[in-house]
């Protein structure tokens, strides 16, 4: 038995759609449609690629295991009548607009849906669902639509859906506690639902080193928290290939030079300050240790191991990091002194070396480097002038960045970090509370504007954005909890059309009101998947959409 | 630490090997000693009860409980190589192969969860647990099965996993231990998002294994009336989320008793006569400024609607539905709430202003007979009533001396009850509050964050002191303390990661009593997060690993 699903009746204003982030184009109706117990999704394409597919396959599974009730009192139980009245939707067909594959990330191209009521069927206007397409692992965002479009109301149109910005992306941090495969494909699964397409994994870092790289097996064999505590090349190719199914490109993160004591466990020769007291003289979070710039052999070594990982992943983007540099590390460690005075070098242009160094492996492979915003505004150091940069220290940045002419990835701590307002994580400090207090709501990533104080000519410069969940409290016991609903927040900002003004389809501007109904429909369906998404209400305001509102 | 020459060269072993220098119990026991001697269960390790006639159910059960946990918890020490250097020294380890269990007094012997019920005041929980270093059987002794089942409890936090042996590397052990304070509770909230009793039966188990001895169960609340009452089944009819998310009177049992057989009572909460506005989907009559907006000028918290408390017909329904309420669980306490009383939202309600007219009383005068009338019907059914603080200190109620207040507001509140005479429980919002922090949850408030921001951290839970600004004889009026959640932001979806390890800390507080260092506390409360971890519970972690692995290293000023 196929489940029945319920789309509106006209008396029970349903101007919330279970849409998120929500469609740049969207018409609706009043008819309530229910999907025929042969309900079929046909794909009309030659030679469809598998993952399409398992994509059409997965969004039959979620239309048959989802079972959400609709978020009003009485969950839906008074549109029986209705229900059993309503003309039913036979099937859903895909088909690609145009057989000419794009290149690259650009192929976001016109999306229709038509609900053709003499046929029963949706087409694109005027007769066809037209999918956009492209070699580039992209086609199963829009099947991705499609799960979506079975809480509408008949008809409904969506027409040319495309992402304000093309980078809508989400930070794990896997070094400070970590996450097995299966946590990171649950998280990919949900990323895939909010149209998120970029997974930045902080794969290392100095408190454990889980990243299993050819060449390079015992940094992770004695840096790793134990031996099942690791990435293997496996992991990795899977956890892409899962990613890449779903929408989702994998950009890893190798930081350095900072923020790499655990690399001593193995390499103590590439590492100053390794575990140096206090910490807090030495590094931003313990333990202390920096690989030891100036030095040409622990350059080398970490260009290789760059290139080594780098070369195994398909994306065109990866990091080397490069936040919270610590120069009384290097100005204590008599090795990087005696390195910087034999080539008569500053550490800003041994830095410099360096980068460049780590860099050009990169670059050698046709990848892109990305860096956080350290490197473009504390230090003086020539990056590639596609170097993409993440600003995190603060909101307020931004600007600078773009001043460099450097392309922007919003990261601010001020808006996007999920970890903020837990507490203190560091011991023996009873009244301390974490230093990016308060916690963001998804009210606040909301409002967050990604044009804010950039020029017109600077505005291009934005490819999106992420929120970011540094782990120093989280593991798989609460992952779910800490990042869902709220990462969903940035997903439909980045989507929106700034460029035109923050506003929704319907004309109105983007609004918290609006948003929460819809989030709410998100994070219950979430639920309904197995993703633990949190309550971000008492159930009795979910039902009632604005009564627990601030002034209502 | 008990050593004797005997035991020297492996001490010395020990030593060396770098050996956590704490007992990794949670609470900590008031009085013990460990020394430094390998120790590992005999795979034929066996407890035994001793001399106990007819062993209640209960004991047994949790005798196979702790039996369990010791095979399946395989946690591996929180040390950087997780037990691999001990490796050699466990295999050399002498083995214990029985745990015998025996009661110090003679006489009918009740089952723990007689025991666990029994008023707050007179509980009996403390236990000696003795375990030799040189193999022969360990005891454990107590005067209650209540301190039995502590002591199973403490047993089971002291092993280790390591290639499938199980070992301690602190043997012996020598612990005399009771609990500081009678009163160590939770507040769960299940009205405002509802959670299944496997979600509760989970944290229950939680709770038994910090010795928490108290759920208290704020059960129904303005947004939804999950409990199935007996005669007043109309309310949970009409008043619940949907028709499964109730509480029946056979759920009901089923957690009480699941609570007892672990040591805890449920003391369950009927707010009145605030936060009752869903009482109006079945008894429009009895509820004033039902949904009332805009909600800020009638209540705390959207939806508004409280009992009309001056009408005889509301206290008398009220009354007889405490009771009824009251009637489906044993404990000798019962909540009545009392918390947030909206005056304006009575003096915009005819009714009760035609009640209170005619009856020539004040809204003071008529909450004073409400109270009365609703605290002596409670009494009839032989219960003690529990009261948030504004009864005590905002209010001119009327309440019985035995009656014990709840301090929520804040802290700084407690003297002002003890000054009242009424025994206490803390349950400050500015040390225990777990959902602070969470971020503001009432819609179209972009900027806004928990009224009781920041976060509670365990570390100013467990930094608070529970007789500040009381004299000697006021701090006899302490019954204890909780950790509370009340649920806007939470659901089983996060009910373990926002309440572990937190409310042990709390636990630990009203267990052993205060004064603790967080610097000494953080490696056990590690060492209990990991293992909450294993028996399924989703407390979170503190630190990253390498932190928990190197006790101290991540101290402020390491």
């Amino acid at each position: 038995m196929r489940a029945v699903f319920l789309i509106c009746i006209a008396i029970a204003p349903c101007s919330v759609l279970g849409l998120w982030p929500i469609p740049r184009n969207l018409q609706t109706g009043t008819t309530l449609v229910k999907l025929a117990s042969t309900f079929n999704i046909k794909v009309d394409i030659d030679n469809p690629p598998q993952d399409l597919l398992d994509a059409v396959s997965q969004a039959n599974t979620y239309i048959q295991t989802d079972k959400l009730q609709r978020l009003v009192v009485g969950r839906g139980a008074n549109d029986s009548a209705a229900l059993g009245q309503a003309p039913t939707l036979p099937g859903l067909t895909l088909s690609l607009l145009t057989s000419d594959a794009p290149e690259s990330a650009n192929c976001y191209r016109s999306c229709t849906a038509y609900w053709d009521p003499q046929r029963r069927i949706l087409s694109h206007s005027p007769k066809r669902w037209n999918v956009c397409h492209s070699d580039c692992k992209f086609h199963s965002r829009v099947v991705q639509r499609l799960d979506d479009l079975r809480i509408a109301l008949a008809p409904i149109s969506i027409v040319n859906d495309i992402p304000a910005f093309p980078y809508r992306g989400f930070m794990l941090d896997t070094a400070r506690n970590f996450f097995p495969v299966a946590d990171i494909k649950r998280t990919l699964d949900a990323m895939s639902w909010v149209k998120i397409n970029m997974f930045h994994w902080h794969v290392v870092d100095s408190q454990s080193f889980p990243l299993d790289i050819p060449a390079f097996p015992e940094i992770a064999s004695k840096g790793a928290y134990s031996s099942s505590e690791i990435y293997s090349a496996a992991d990795v190719q899977d956890i892409v290939s899962y990613a890449g199914a779903r929408g989702i490109d994998v950009l890893v993160e190798i930081d350095t030079p900072g923020h790499t004591a655990v690399i001593a466990s193995s390499h103590p020769e590439h590492i100053a300050c390794s575990q140096a007291s206090p910490w807090t003289d030495f590094a931003n979070e313990p333990p202390a240790g920096q690989l030891r710039l100036a030095s040409a052999a622990t350059t080398n070594f970490t260009a290789q191991l760059i290139s080594s990982i780098a070369k195994t992943l398909p994306s065109s983007l990866f990091s080397t990091g490069g936040d919270e540099l610590n120069t009384n590390c290097y100005a204590e460690d008599a090795q990087t002194q005696a390195d910087l005075a034999k080539s008569g070098r500053t550490l800003e242009q041994a830095l410099n070396v360096f980068t460049q160094a780590t860099h050009k492996s990169l670059t050698d492979l046709g990848k892109t480097p990305v860096v956080w915003e350290e490197m473009v505004l504390e230090h003086t150091v020539t990056l590639p002038k596609d170097t993409v940069v993440m600003v995190w220290i603060s909101s307020q940045h931004a600007s600078s960045v773009a001043a460099k002419n450097f392309r922007i990835v919003h990261a601010p701590s001020d808006y996007f970090y999920l970890d903020c307002g837990a507490g203190e994580w560091l011991g023996n400090n009873p009244s301390g509370n974490s230093w990016c207090d308060p916690f963001k709501t998804w009210q606040k990533s909301y409002t967050f504007d990604p044009l804010a104080s950039l020029t017109t000519a600077q505005r291009s410069l934005v490819l999106g954005g992420q929120q970011l969940l540094w782990t120093e409290q989280s593991s798989p016991e609460n992952v779910d909890s800490i990042v869902w609903p709220r990462a969903a927040s940035s997903a439909e900002v980045i989507s929106l059309i700034f460029w035109t003004g923050a506003t929704l389809p319907d004309g109105t501007a983007r609004n918290v009101a609006s948003a929460l109904p819809r989030l709410h429909d998100l994070r219950y369906r979430m639920v309904r998947r197995g993703v633990r998404a949190i309550a971000l209400q008492p159930h009795f305001c979910v039902l009632r959409p604005g009564v627990c509102d601030l002034r209502s | 630490m008990l050593v004797n020459a005997m035991m020297l060269p492996l001490v010395v072993l020990s030593v060396l090997l770098a050996v956590t220098p704490t007992i990794a119990v949670w609470p900590v026991p008031r009085q013990y000693s460990t020394g430094t001697t390998p120790l590992r269960l005999s795979p034929s390790f066996s407890i035994k009860l001793s001399g106990i006639d007819h062993a209640p159910r209960d004991l047994v059960d949790a005798v196979a409980r702790t039996s369990s946990y010791l095979r399946k918890d395989k946690l591996q020490a929180l040390v950087p190589d997780r037990g691999a250097s001990s490796a050699k020294v466990i295999r050399g380890a002498k083995s214990l192969s029985s745990l015998t269990v025996s009661l110090t007094t003679k006489g009918k012997v009740r089952s723990i969860s007689e025991e666990a019920i029994e008023d707050v005041e007179s509980r009996v929980e403390g236990y000696t647990l003795t375990i030799p270093a040189d193999g022969s059987a360990a005891s454990l002794r107590a005067n209650s099965t209540l301190g039995l089942f502590r002591g199973l409890t403490t047993f089971g936090q002291l092993w280790y996993d390591w290639d499938g042996t199980t070992y301690t590397l602190e043997a012996p052990f020598d612990i005399v231990d009771s609990p500081a304070y009678p009163y160590r509770g939770l507040m769960l909230d299940t009205a405002r998002n509802y959670f299944p009793v496997a979600d509760i039966k989970r944290t229950l188990d939680a709770m038994s294994w910090v010795k928490i001895n108290t759920l208290h169960w704020h059960v129904v609340d303005s947004q939804s009336f999950p409990l199935v009452v007996p005669g007043f089944t109309e309310l949970s009819k009409n008043g619940a989320y949907s028709a499964s998310q109730v509480y029946t009177p056979g759920d009901v049992k089923e957690i009480v008793q699941y609570a007892a057989a672990r040591g805890i009572d449920v003391m369950a909460e009927i707010d009145t006569p605030g936060h009752t506005s869903i009482i109006a989907k079945s008894h429009p009559e009895h509820i004033a400024c039902f949904e009332a907006s805009p909600w800020t000028q009638f209540a705390n918290e959207p939806p508004a609607g409280q009992l009309r408390l001056a009408s005889e017909a509301t206290t008398n329904f009220t009354t007889s539905l405490l009771k009824a309420a009251a009637s489906m669980f044993p404990s000798t306490l019962f909540s009545t709430g009392g918390d947030e009383l909206n005056a304006n939202c009575y003096d915009k309600d005819a009714a009760t202003q035609a009640d209170l007219a005619s009856q020539k009383k004040t809204l003071e005068q008529a909450l004073d007979t409400f109270t009365q009338v609703t605290h002596s019907g409670l009494r009839e059914v032989g219960k003690r009533a529990v009261v948030w603080e504004e009864m005590v200190i905002e209010h001119d109620v009327t309440l019985a001396n035995d009656t014990i207040a709840l301090v929520w507001i804040s802290s700084e509140h407690v003297a002002a009850v003890a000054q009242k005479g009424h025994k206490l429980i803390h349950a400050a919002s500015d040390f225990f509050y777990l959902d602070c922090g969470g971020g503001g949850w009432v819609g179209q408030n972009v900027l806004g964050n928990s009224w009781c921001d920041p976060f509670k951290t365990w570390q100013k839970s467990y930094s608070f002191n529970p007789t500040a600004n009381l004299t000697e004889e006021q701090s006899k009026l302490v019954l204890g303390g909780q950790h509370l959640l009340w649920t806007e932001q939470s659901g089983p979806a996060n009910l373990d990661p926002v309440v572990w390890p937190r409310a042990a800390s709390s636990a630990e507080l009203f267990w052993s009593g205060p004064g603790g260092d967080v610097g000494e506390a953080l490696p056990r409360l590690h060492d209990l997060s990991f293992r909450f971890v294993q028996r399924g519970v989703n407390a979170i972690p503190l630190q990253p690993t390498w932190c928990a692995l190197h006790p101290g290293m991540c101290d402020l000023h390491a």
